[in-house]
């Protein structure tokens, strides 16, 4: 009886034992790291850290497509077709909410609507998270300044898009916690104004702090951009003598200059020194490449508005044809603009019979149809759903850097700010200022380029100008709205010659229902939606 | 202390004396064997009635007793039916004792130990192996269907899936719902590497006794034990069935006469314009037949058990085979397995437990295929004669589903070694020393292969559309994982005189670690035998590698049983388990048990009415950390590109990811309290619950406002609380009406009621639907994913009433269009007007088993259902473009001028909103297994040395009752949110096999 209990007594002494090495060793058994990803502390100890965050926020522009947007396929669909320049296009039942917009009648729960606004501010999250962490990087002031400058810019841009499609939206300016999100600071609207003024001041600070063309890579955000992009903002606001100086510093500062032929503004490659990527007019441009991974485009950019065979069948297509052009952009068209032609494909629509070729094998079925730059023949439109596409979003799949047959994410560089827009600017402000002289210039060096006569700057000339020099570059309804605001009836004249009906609430998008919902109905609708 | 054993002894003889005196005395002689299976019964207790005294059977079944002819002598013996014999002049009395159908009588695994169900203070529910493996399924949960009060199971057709379980309800939306297994000690969530054959109980523990798991028990667990050798010469036993699936209850599609008609309305010009050869055809083809297929379905099971004092081993091996009835899908499983016992000395036992499999899965992508299965059009091809697939998407539709399935091919192999070594030392009877060591190790490979095509004349009948795949691809992933647990434990059992004592105390150590690979490249030869990345245009590949997982757990166990007298039970339990998921590291789980069992009580103890009569009740904290690890870290993305300088690649990164730092476990409190009872000899039983489960702190996906900037809009946070509410039922009646006619019949059914709670801070869930409309709603004082849609009220009969009707923000109102109510009565049918109508969770399920042997033939039925939920008709709603087919049933009944329906609309669009209309009833009753088998006769097989030979015939999901118009109202949906809505379901498949058991 003692031996058991002594035996028992040894037995407990060991397992005490066995349970307190355990314990000793797992003290830290628990400390887990998180496996191939890099975490925030990481983050903040790499010296290039805050420098790739800025490169990260350039990233975003790749986003798009059905997703979040920025300046992808559903920005085109609140922009251009919105406007009067394009139709929806592809099949007529396709997409509907796309639809919905072309037609003046968005409602909160159309999903485009959703998509850009989550976009945008995916973009202001990220410019915010590299604003947070620069402001402990360990780099020279000027340095660290011009890489401020570029997240403050790229942020005055994407509120600029969202203060022109939605008005007053809430104003993120840091980092909340997903805590502190549910707080009436982010889930109500800032006044437009307040948007407006917050824009000014990044863009104030990054035309104090960015270096300009050539000092800096090409992409990033340059001093002319940025003051470029605030000269277009004071248009929006009306204060034409900031639009005027601010246009005026960027003419003067000689760094650009309009490319010769029009149509090779778009294309990938110069021809012999003129157009082409980064070109001498382009202010700002999203860069894009050929990576691995086919990751480095914007996601559905091209192909969405890529020439469509849809029902009729015979070739292998382009594109799903949405953002067609309509014949109220083509009417706008002095006879002689070669902008026409560098804007528009247009289907051919006689009916032909060519002879067999290895392009064309089934003769009969075709005509010469179009031929595009590259050599690409569109068939006639027998086989083709729409009758125009946008020929500025087309990108080659032969002549042009191609990511194998991924066709999602063709690295089109979409130009965003280009000179010409800052000559138009520049002559609108200067004519609101009463100097019709310089306006006439601007409008007439545009008007050259585009092999017509010279005329003087009146200002349904310079917005007549604008339309034709800038159309399918996503300006057209923001532009037609802030005409209206200066010219009322504007907007109700250009969508009756269109076809449609204009109301005065159509200047503003709806505020997407799930935010609305997500903030507990504390972001109010905008009116008539 | 010598001296009171003399008086004592002096005193017992005295009165055996006087006993003696009083009636005649004889001795009676026997042997007790059990009824079934003829073995004989050691340590059988038998008493002369109302008397002290009594004995045992010994070694050889045999016992010898001294009693009056007046007496009646009882036997007793655990797990069995208690036979009282009255003496009279009989010398010799054999007996036959027959297993008592009760489980009350069984012994039940409570984790990291087993009790006498009759201890058992908690809610745990036992199935034997034999009930499993007679159904033709490749999982054990498949099997549960209908089966155990309380616990639902929802399984898919497609092979190699695993089924859904849900124990008391949904308690998780984002912490995964499912319970947790455990497999001979191996901790798992999987258990598709299992031989249904190997399996010698399964357990589940429903209420707070799950407690014992810790942060992993709160949706229950499954404790999964496998078969061991028994001391005797060598069992060898084979089993085998082969049978074939087909799919169950296809819903009928429109044919091109319906098709057309439909089209001229909702794409009036169409058919005009473009049905013309050869894009379309004369015909109709029959989508859903021309991709599925009467499957084949084969599983054979060879085993062999036995041993010595020493030494028990249990071998088995198993293959497989079960084709998918959509064409080339299909998967094979080898399994075997090695459980060996070995005693080393009488006080140390080494075990092992080791099981390997390998599976091969032919997969499809059944969400795009049966989706467009359901939308082709019905008058395009779905291939010639010449090898030419019809252009479905040339014609404005999907792509043709049927070129999908031929142009991939995904091929998958796992291989898993799951199984324990342990050490078992007891040094004193009372006490037990306990070391496992179990581990899953699994190893996967996946080829994923798509075949080059064009949309040309090479492969369709004609060019055109957008189906195509330019580049051949190849996509190789291999993944591997481990994870162990470690268990020590220590265990003191001792009865002192009424009292029963079981302590256990333990350290339970865990570590998991995953990891995978995978590359792709494009145009890789289309040749089998070269599917390898190398042979792939290096310009085009990318390589993925990015994290697997990584996690600890550390634990204490603790547990006290306490009985007394077999009439009053306590238990409680106590697991301190840490987590390296979470930031805050440990949590405190418990349960608290009490037990009464009042037919012990002197008051009913002789009444005779009841056999068994048990009030319990068991309380406690449970916890659910079933999440993916690390996801309290903000991380950053690394690597992404962007260009600068004309074509010079910049790696920035991107912090993106709105985390929760201090993100916790989900807590659940159990409150549970039950009854079992047992009559009229055993052969009536059954058990009442009734269960209260409130989950805290749940973890849920948040949809995060768009201001935030997270990707997905969306982050995982302790938000949310539920409640599941309920009261199960179960009740079985087994009787012997002579010794050739046996029967059962037995019936559970469980009430449950699932609420939201609270969303205390979190935003309102939205899910489902397309075109960012959404379908349920997860809120507030409701059942979780309920449907949030417009109030369909009928057509609009005609344009002049459609004119006059509030405005509808989804597409225009017309004659023939759904009318919806307008709640808000702004004058707009909006998102503003969405009604709450109905979840997916049943308020009712159950079923029923009936089983019946006569002479050597048997028959069992298994019946299983639900009522008193509602599905949503995705499919319906569901529209890809103006040219989907639509279902012949909703062809012929939808609004035509001719045919002016009030229910059905004229058209479905991609705008028609979430309403419902699309909402039906989800009350079924189907039955689950039915199965007649016959037994040869003993005497034809002696001279064969066969034992047993069964043959029987079974049929899986034979026919069913249901209300629903689609084809199953049992939806496989791993999405909780989501989990009622019908879009993509694999088609539900009816097997008929035929098999054979044999015995050596």
């Amino acid at each position: 009886m003692k031996n058991i209990y002594q035996k028992q007594l040894t037995i407990i002494a060991a397992c005490a034992m066995v349970l307190t090495v355990t314990l000793a060793a797992c003290k830290r058994y628990l400390d887990v790291s998180p496996q191939g990803q890099i975490t925030q502390d990481q983050i903040a100890l790499d010296p290039n850290a805050a420098k790739n965050l800025v490169t990260g926020i350039y990233n975003v522009f790749y986003i798009g497509g059905f997703d979040p947007d920025i300046d992808s396929f559903q920005f085109v669909i609140m922009t251009d077709i919105a406007s009067d320049d394009a139709d929806k296009g592809s099949s007529p039942n396709d997409y509907g909410d796309a639809l919905q917009i072309d037609n003046l009648q968005t409602s909160a729960s159309n999903g485009v609507v959703n998509n850009v606004w989550t976009g945008h501010y995916q973009g202001v999250a990220r410019a915010n998270q590299a604003l947070d962490k620069l402001q402990n990087a360990q780099f020279d002031a000027v340095t660290k300044n011009a890489l401020i400058g570029e997240a403050r810019f790229l942020r005055a841009y994407f509120y600029f898009n969202l203060v022109r499609l939605y008005g007053g939206v809430p104003l993120i300016d840091a980092l909340p916690l997903a805590s502190e999100a549910n707080q009436d600071k982010y889930q109500t609207r800032a006044t437009a104004d307040d948007i407006y003024k917050f824009i000014v001041s990044d863009l104030d600070f990054a035309v104090a702090n960015l270096p300009d063309k050539g000092a800096t890579d090409v992409g990033r955000a340059t001093k002319s951009a940025a003051q470029s992009l605030e000269a277009k903002v004071y248009l929006y606001l009306k204060n034409y003598q900031k639009a005027y100086e601010l246009s005026q510093a960027v003419i003067a500062g000689g760094k650009y200059s309009l490319v010769k032929d029009y149509s090779l503004i778009w294309r990938q490659n110069a021809v012999n020194g003129d157009g082409g990527n980064n070109n001498s007019e382009s202010l700002f441009e999203i860069q894009a490449g050929i990576n691995k991974d086919c990751s480095a485009g914007i996601n559905l950019y091209t192909v969405s508005q890529g020439p469509r065979a849809g029902g009729k069948y015979g070739w292998s297509d382009l594109g799903f044809g949405f953002n067609n052009p309509t014949s109220s952009l083509v009417n706008e068209y002095e006879a002689g603009d070669v902008r026409k032609n560098g804007t528009i494909i247009f289907i051919n629509s006689t009916n032909g019979t060519p002879p067999p070729s290895t392009i064309n094998p089934n003769p009969g079925t075709t005509s010469s149809g179009t031929v595009l730059f590259d050599g690409f023949r569109i068939p006639s439109q027998d086989s083709v759903q729409n009758s125009r596409y946008s020929y500025k979003a087309y990108h080659s799949r032969t002549a042009e850097a191609n990511c194998g047959g991924n066709t999602d994410r063709l690295p089109k560089q979409v130009r965003i700010l280009r000179y010409a827009d800052v000559l138009l600017i520049n002559a609108e402000a200067a004519f609101q200022l009463g100097n019709i002289g310089v306006a006439t210039t601007d409008l007439n060096l545009v008007r050259t380029r585009a092999g017509l006569q010279n005329v003087t700057a009146t200002l349904p000339a310079i917005w007549h100008e604008r339309r034709v020099e800038l159309a399918m570059e996503h300006d057209r309804f923001f532009d037609l709205v802030r005409q209206d605001a200066v010219q009322p009836g504007r907007a109700a004249a250009a969508f009756a010659a269109h076809g449609k009906t204009w109301k005065a609430t159509a200047a503003l998008f709806p505020i997407p229902q799930t935010q609305i919902d997500l903030s507990n109905g504390r972001l109010k609708q905008n009116p008539g939606y | 202390m010598r001296k009171l054993f003399t008086n004592l002894f002096g005193a017992v003889l005295l009165l055996l004396l006087f006993i003696n005196a009083s009636f005649a005395q004889q001795i009676i002689k026997g042997k007790l064997t059990d009824a079934s299976s003829g073995e004989t019964l050691i340590g059988v207790s038998v008493l002369v009635k109302g008397t002290t005294t009594g004995t045992q059977t010994d070694v050889n079944g045999t016992f010898s007793i001294t009693a009056p002819a007046n007496a009646t002598l009882v036997f007793t013996y655990v797990g069995y039916n208690t036979e009282q014999v009255a003496v009279g002049n009989q010398t010799t009395i054999d007996v036959k004792l027959v297993l008592a159908a009760t489980q009350l009588a069984q012994v039940v695994v409570v984790g990291y130990g087993t009790q006498r169900r009759r201890d058992v203070t908690g809610a745990v529910a036992s199935v034997n192996g034999d009930q499993l493996a007679k159904q033709p399924v490749q999982t054990p949960t498949q099997a549960l269907q209908g089966k155990v009060a309380g616990v639902q199971v929802l399984s898919s057709g497609q092979p190699n899936s695993a089924p859904i379980l849900r124990i008391r309800g949904t308690g998780s939306v984002l912490g995964g719902a499912n319970p947790l297994y455990v497999v001979d000690g191996v901790l798992t969530d999987d258990i598709r590497n299992i031989n249904n054959s190997d399996i010698l109980t399964l357990d589940v523990l429903k209420d707070a006794s799950a407690a014992i798991y810790g942060v992993r028990g709160a949706n229950g667990v499954v404790i999964i034990t496998t078969k061991k050798g028994k001391n005797g010469p060598a069992v060898v036993s084979y089993d085998a069935n082969v049978g074939y699936r087909e799919v169950a209850n296809q819903i009928k599609l429109a044919d091109r006469g319906q098709y057309v008609a439909y089209l001229n309305d909702a794409n009036p010009g169409r058919i005009a314009a473009d049905d013309k050869a050869p894009l379309t055809i004369p015909g109709s083809t029959d989508w859903a037949k021309a991709v599925s297929r009467t499957a084949f379905t084969t599983n054979h099971n060879i085993s062999v058990a036995g041993g010595s004092e020493r030494n028990t081993y249990f071998l088995s091996a198993n293959y497989l085979d079960d084709q998918g009835v959509i064409k080339t899908n299909g998967f094979q499983r080898f399994t075997f397995r090695a459980n060996n016992d070995v005693n080393i000395t009488n006080k140390l036992k080494f075990s092992e437990q080791l099981s390997l499999s390998r599976g091969a899965e032919q997969a499809v992508n059944i969400g795009g295929i049966y989706g467009n299965v359901y939308r082709a059009a019905p008058i395009i091809a779905s291939v010639d004669g010449n090898g030419k697939y019809g252009n479905t998407s040339a014609w404005g539709n999907v792509g043709n589903p049927l070129l999908q399935l031929d142009k991939a091919n995904n091929f998958t192999l796992n291989n898993r070694i799951q199984g324990n070594v342990a050490l078992d030392y007891k040094p004193v009877s009372s006490l037990t020393l306990h070391s496992a060591f179990n581990t899953d190790i699994r190893y996967n490979n996946q080829k994923n292969y798509l075949y080059q095509f064009n949309a040309d004349g090479n492969t369709f009948t004609v060019g055109g559309g957008n189906q195509r795949q330019a580049n051949s691809s190849l996509f190789v992933q291999n993944d591997d994982s481990y994870q162990y647990t470690w268990d020590n434990t220590i265990t003191f059992d001792k009865t002192f005189g009424q009292h029963h004592l079981t302590v256990l105390g333990g350290i339970v150590t865990e570590k998991g670690k995953s990891n995978f690979l995978n590359g792709t490249r494009q145009d890789v030869p289309a040749n089998k035998d070269q599917w390898f990345l190398s042979l792939g245009n290096p310009d085009v590949a990318s390589i993925s590698n990015n994290g697997g997982g990584l996690f600890t757990r550390q634990s204490f166990v603790g547990r006290i049983n306490y009985g007394y007298a077999g009439k009053y039970l306590l238990s409680g339990s106590l697991r301190r388990d840490g987590s390296s998921k979470f930031s805050e590291r440990y949590g405190n789980f418990y349960t608290v048990g009490a037990g009464w069992v009042i037919s012990e009580e002197s008051f009913l103890k002789d009444s005779n009415i009841f056999d068994q009569l048990k009030l319990r009740a068991s309380y406690g904290k449970l916890g659910n950390d079933n999440i993916d690890q690390s996801l309290f870290i903000v991380t950053a993305t690394s690597n992404v590109p962007y260009y600068f300088n004309n074509g010079q690649l910049n790696l920035g990164s991107v912090i993106q990811d709105i985390k929760n730092t201090n993100l916790k476990w989900e807590t659940t409190d159990q409150l549970d309290i039950g009854l079992d009872f047992a009559f009229l000899n055993n052969r009536l039983t059954g058990e009442a619950d009734y269960y209260n489960k409130k989950v805290q702190n749940a973890l849920t996906l948040v949809t995060l406002p768009g201001i935030l900037g997270d990707p997905d809009n969306r982050y995982v946070t302790n938000a949310a609380s539920y409640s599941n509410k309920g009261v199960e039922f179960a009740l079985r009646w087994n009787d012997k009406i002579s010794d050739k006619l046996t029967y059962y019949v037995g019936a559970n059914i469980s009430y449950n009621k699932n609420n939201v709670i609270g969303l205390n801070g979190g935003q309102t869930l939205f899910a489902g639907g397309a075109n960012s409309r959404t379908i349920t709603r997860t809120d507030n004082g409701q059942p979780i994913g309920s449907y949030y849609v417009l109030q369909a009220t009928g057509v609009f009969q005609t344009q002049a009433e459609a004119a006059a009707a509030p405005t509808n923000t989804f597409e225009a109102n017309k004659i023939g269009g759904l009318k919806y109510a307008d709640i808000n009565s702004d004058g707009r049918i909006d998102a503003n007007d969405r009604v709450y109508a109905g979840s997916y969770q049943p308020k009712y399920y159950g079923g029923f088993n009936l089983g019946l042997s006569y002479n050597n033939v048997d028959l069992s039925a298994d019946f299983t259902g639900n009522w008193g939920n509602k599905i949503y008709n995705g499919k319906k709603n569901i529209r890809g473009s103006s040219n989907d087919n639509i279902e012949s049933a909703y062809a012929n009944s939808r609004f035509t001028t001719a045919n002016p329906s009030n229910t059905n609309p004229n058209v479905i669009t991609e705008s028609t909103p979430p309403s419902t209309y699309f909402i039906e009833s989800g009350a079924y009753l189907r039955l689950n297994n039915l199965t007649l088998g016959y037994t040869i006769p003993a005497v034809l097989l002696k001279r064969a040395n066969i034992s047993r030979l069964r043959v029987y015939v079974t049929s899986q999901n034979l026919f069913i009752l249901k209300r629903y118009s689609g084809s199953s109202p049992e939806l496989f949906n791993t999405n909780i949110l989501e989990s009622g809505i019908d879009a993509t379901n694999y088609p539900v498949t009816r097997t008929l096999a035929f098999g054979v058991n044999l015995q050596f």
